[in-house]
């Protein structure tokens, strides 16, 4: 028995014990140590107005792909909101009432079909900002955990996983869509319900 | 041999290594390790502020130094080295005094696990893992983060700057106090 505590304890620490640097430190370090401004040249007023312009294209008009930390950062926060809410915009375990409340609220139907089951009941839905646009989050429960499932309009979402304070977060993408997991339960839990839900 | 140039900006230095274009530079390699080094500086310092500074701190004191990195050498064990001696710098200048380790063992540790016990365990969450790490000696969460991470016992006495026994030792008294103190916790 003890051997099997010890293995199930290894497990328990590769799935967990690695935590996940945030992002603006990254950014910090990159910026100190790789010499941001080193190839600074002043760049022209008719230059910077291009920039902008191209920048405003980028942002509106070319949705980029976001990066595999930016979704997981972002669907890390968004999670944490859902745990302190107060409450689900429709709480339902029905699938049927659940998806119906997101029209007229998302301007996309999230392709999400997996209804809910005794290991994973739904619990209901919701709407979140994500990476800058509204998303469908539909929440999910592990016995006491609460598992957030975010689901965004995105061209193309990498397949990924990370641990971010001590949060588990699967992402992947499909149709045009990017899709992230997040909860405190262990990584064998998230990848179950990913499989139900992929 | 590889020659390195420091560049001095305000309050830090930025190296950049003469290496053949294409090539990432020292800074660039070392700066893939971000979140290894932050994992174990979180379970060294307890929270995410001072792991940050520790972290930044590792990588001033590394890049600052990185004419002392040689070549064809294990880039990350450099680093988790340096990391260590800033963990311990920080804490003299705090007047922290760090625990030393004992060899006796909890007796919890040695308890049997029963089937209800080793179920729960199967569903232990990450703030439980974190919890259970943050019970033991900081020599003790060395051991356990660095073989998490994959480094041989004589590479985390390298890093440690003590014998591969002394690793061998360390790491399984700290798995038994994992045992109870996630027993504990659960």
């Amino acid at each position: 028995m003890t051997d099997e505590a010890d293995r199930l304890i290894d497990a328990a620490l590769r799935d967990h014990a690695r935590i996940a640097a945030p992002r603006h430190l990254h950014r910090r370090l990159a910026r100190r140590h790789l010499g941001g401004g080193r190839r600074w040249v002043a760049p022209s007023l008719g230059a910077v107005a291009g920039a902008i312009v191209a920048a405003a294209v980028l942002l509106f008009v070319i949705r980029p792909a976001p990066r595999d930390l930016d979704v997981a950062n972002e669907a890390v926060g968004d999670h944490q909101r859902v745990l302190a809410s107060r409450g689900l915009g429709v709480e339902a375990s029905d699938m049927h009432h659940v998806k119906p409340w997101f029209a007229g609220k998302l301007d996309f139907v999230p392709p999400v079909s997996f209804l809910g089951d005794d290991e994973f009941p739904l619990r209901g839905g919701d709407v979140a900002v994500f990476l800058g646009h509204k998303a469908a989050t539909f929440v999910y429960a592990r016995r006491l955990h609460v598992i957030s499932l975010f689901v965004f309009e995105a061209p193309d979402v990498p397949a990924g996983e990370q641990t971010i304070r001590g949060f588990h977060v699967s992402t992947w993408g499909a149709a045009g869509f990017g899709f992230a997991l997040v909860s405190d339960v262990s990584w064998d839990d998230l990848r179950m319900l990913e499989t139900r839900l992929r | 041999m590889a020659m390195f140039s420091l560049r001095g900006r305000r309050d830090h230095l930025a190296v950049v290594k003469d290496e053949p274009a294409g090539e990432p530079s020292l800074a660039e390699r070392a700066l893939e390790h971000v979140d290894a080094l932050y994992g174990l500086a979180y379970h060294l310092c307890g929270n995410a502020s001072d792991a940050e500074d520790l972290v930044q701190d590792t990588y001033a004191r590394a890049l600052a130094g990185a004419a002392r990195f040689e070549d064809g050498t294990n880039l990350r064990a450099w680093l988790f080295r340096i990391l260590r001696n800033c963990f311990i710098d920080r804490a003299r200048r705090r007047n922290v005094v760090l625990e030393i380790p004992d060899d006796t063992l909890d007796a919890r540790a040695t308890e049997p696990w029963d089937a209800a016990a080793l179920d729960q365990l199967r569903y232990v969450t990450a703030s439980e893992i974190v919890a259970a790490i943050a019970t033991l000696p900081i020599e003790f969460r060395f051991v356990v983060y660095l073989d998490l991470e994959g480094f041989s016992e004589a590479e985390t006495a390298e890093i440690l700057r003590c014998a591969p026994g002394t690793v061998k030792s360390r790491l399984s008294r700290a798995k038994a106090r994992l045992r109870a103190a996630l027993k504990e916790i659960r």
